[in-house]
């Protein structure tokens, strides 16, 4: 059997600071810190894991049930339940560390206040991380609970207050909820990112048609999976012709071939989330089935692929 | 835990919606412990739909074939998808997962109470508990007659059982709890295992309590990894300091003490 893992030529990916030894990532909150699925396989043969997202205290999340099956895909409203970035810290960033994958905690605060104190945090580690990913999905509670990718201009103030922090490479996670994805990527480029990862998921909700009552314990939740995959590629694609930042296309992304449109459609790198929860294995596979195709199509380098329908559609 | 194919054996149906499906597996049959589930792509190959994988407790392990079996209600797609599988065709499945209950060794005597389609983990952990030389005393309740036949699949782990039905079409009419209530001189001294539907539970737990008995129960919640990732499945469990924290019923249970279980 051919050992697809030992040849990585022509698959690492650059993006600003970050360099990924090869395009596969796992999505925040899908993979947790990458051990449970360590047990299925080399989770190091990833380009990269992104943890849950961690906040500066505990969260306890929302109340049950917080998943509902829809449609070629799935509800969530966990509500970024997570034991805080000092437990990350302490106790299961050197857990992590074991499984010899390059780590990317995810984080997010309630102001900007929180996301500084967290990056000092995070500074203590730097040197154990490849980069930090900032989600900024979340509600900014001291704007009234709006996004925080609502607005350009929190974006490029949380990027900036990270950057006088940290050096480690800078992902910024945004929503395709806003029709503003090319104002709040060149923001955050402007101040110091080095990556956008689009999308996270799209606010939803479903009824039981039985007891008349919300499906969710939270009413609504985020959607995720194969049905979401149409709406994210357009958004990186959207994003990816205007050349503003090296993007993760992360949505609905199950298979290899998934993984290739998201390229093609211009994603540097992409994301693989909700696949997790169904094949454990997938983010091997996808990786796997990326270089076969390359071999086929004898192409020598991921970079060659990248964006090429856009400059398809360029030339007509 | 692992991504597993296996033959499917048999797909014996016990009435309009209940099934019972045999599945080859060396891996589980060697692994699985009482309480443990799987989670079954309920999908053919190549396809994504339904998404989420469903889970299903393990209901019998044969050692000796290396076959398991999974019994199942008709619910909904995923579980349509399992009925209409026949011998001979392959099933994509994730186990064993959870964790097997722990069974308190300084207690001899056990009473278990399943609740409809909550029979099934039980029924493992009573052959567990007989291998083992405790007493058993198994009690089950049930709503209607799809569970009509499966006495057969009972008689073979124990004899002291009782089977109710609350419309009465067969066992005894009323329901499990009743007759504990009425007869709980017997079992005051037992170490009580319940599963079934969240009514059940809250009675069992506020009964049980009054009089000081410890229990466990085996807790559902919808998944989606099923391997503790992603804080889908959690349940409200008490804690100290008198109030509550979420536990993944995948990965922390399926098997909690009864008495911790939040039920608001
Ligand atoms: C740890 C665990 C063990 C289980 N063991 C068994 C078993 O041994 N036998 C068995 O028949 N069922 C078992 N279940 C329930 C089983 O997983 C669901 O019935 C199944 O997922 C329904 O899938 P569906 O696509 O047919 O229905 P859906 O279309 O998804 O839903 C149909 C109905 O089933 C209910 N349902 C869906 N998922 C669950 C769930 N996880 N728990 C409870 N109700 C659900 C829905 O609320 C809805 O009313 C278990 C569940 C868990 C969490
Ligand atoms: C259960 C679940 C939990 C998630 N938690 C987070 C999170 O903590 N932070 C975050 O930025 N995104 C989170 N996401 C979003 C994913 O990272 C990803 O952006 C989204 O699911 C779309 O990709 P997919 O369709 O491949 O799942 C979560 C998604 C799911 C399904
Ligand atoms: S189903 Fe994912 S944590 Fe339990």
């Amino acid at each position: 059997m051919t050992d697809y893992f030992s040849d990585e030529t022509g698959l690492e990916v650059r993006m600003g600071n970050i360099v990924l030894k090869n395009p596969v990532i796992t999505c925040s909150g899908t993979f947790a810190s990458g051990i449970e699925y360590s047990k299925f396989y080399d989770v190091s043969v990833l380009g990269a894991i992104t943890t849950k997202s961690f906040s500066l205290e505990r969260m306890a999340g929302n109340l049950p049930p917080r998943i509902c099956e829809t449609s070629s895909g799935m509800l969530n409203s966990i509500g970024l339940q997570n034991e805080g970035i000092d437990y990350f810290i302490n106790e299961q960033l050197q857990e992590a560390k074991k499984l010899g994958v390059e780590i990317i905690p995810s984080i997010f605060g309630r102001d900007l206040d929180e996301f500084k104190k967290i990056a000092y945090k995070i500074k203590n580690i730097e040197e154990e991380i490849i980069a930090v990913e900032l989600n900024l999905s979340c509600p900014n509670v001291a704007e009234g609970g709006i996004a925080f990718c609502a607005s350009a201009e929190q974006v490029g103030n949380i990027v900036a207050a990270t950057k006088e922090i940290l050096h480690t490479g800078i992902i910024v996670k945004l929503s395709g909820h806003y029709n503003n994805i090319s104002e709040t990527a060149s923001a955050a480029k402007k101040y110091g990112a080095d990556a956008a990862a689009v999308i996270n998921t799209i606010p939803a909700t479903a009824f039981d048609i039985e007891t008349c009552k919300p499906k969710l314990g939270n009413i609504t939740g985020g959607l995720s999976g194969p049905a979401i995959k149409p709406v994210a590629l357009l958004k990186v694609f959207e994003l990816a012709k205007e050349n503003i930042i090296p993007i993760i296309g992360i949505g609905g992304i199950m298979t290899w071939q998934d993984a290739i449109e998201f390229i093609i459609a211009g994603a540097s790198a992409v994301g693989v989330g909700t696949a997790n929860f169904i094949y454990p294995e997938c983010g091997r596979d996808i990786l796997q089935g990326i270089k076969q195709y390359m071999r086929r199509k004898n192409i020598g380098d991921i970079k060659m692929l990248k964006g090429i329908a856009i400059s398809n559609i360029i030339k007509g | 835990m692992k991504t597993l194919k296996g033959e499917i054996v048999a797909n014996r149906k016990y009435s309009d919606n209940l099934y019972k499906l045999e599945v080859f597996s060396p891996y589980i049959c060697k692994n699985a412990k009482p309480a443990q589930f799987i989670n079954i792509k309920c999908s053919r190959q190549g396809s994504d739909d339904p998404l989420l994988r469903r889970p299903f407790s393990i209901y019998e392990i044969d050692e000796q074939f290396n076959v398991f079996s999974v019994l199942f209600l008709v619910r909904g797609r995923g579980t349509q998808f399992m009925a209409d599988l026949r011998k001979g065709e392959s099933l994509d499945f994730v186990g064993p997962l959870g964790q097997p209950i722990k069974i308190p060794e300084n207690d001899s005597r056990f009473v278990l109470i399943g609740g409809g389609i909550g029979v099934v983990p039980l029924c493992l952990i009573a052959k567990n508990l007989k291998s083992i030389g405790k007493t058993v005393h198994f009690f089950a309740g049930f709503k209607d007659e799809a569970f009509y036949t499966w006495e057969r699949d009972l008689i073979k782990i124990l004899k002291d059982y009782k089977i109710f039905s609350e419309n009465g079409v067969f066992g005894e009419k009323g329901i499990p709890l009743n007759y504990i209530r009425e007869n709980f001189s017997e079992f005051k001294d037992h170490h009580f295992i319940v599963c079934g539907p969240l009514e059940m539970l809250k009675q069992a737990q506020s009964f049980l309590k009054d009089r000081k008995v410890r229990a466990i129960a085996i807790m559902e919640e919808k998944m989606a990894c099923g391997i503790g990732a992603c804080m889908g499945c959690v349940i409200k469990i008490k804690n100290k300091n008198n109030g509550y924290s979420y536990k993944k019923v995948c990965s922390d249970g399926p098997a909690f003490d009864l008495m911790e279980v939040c039920f608001d």
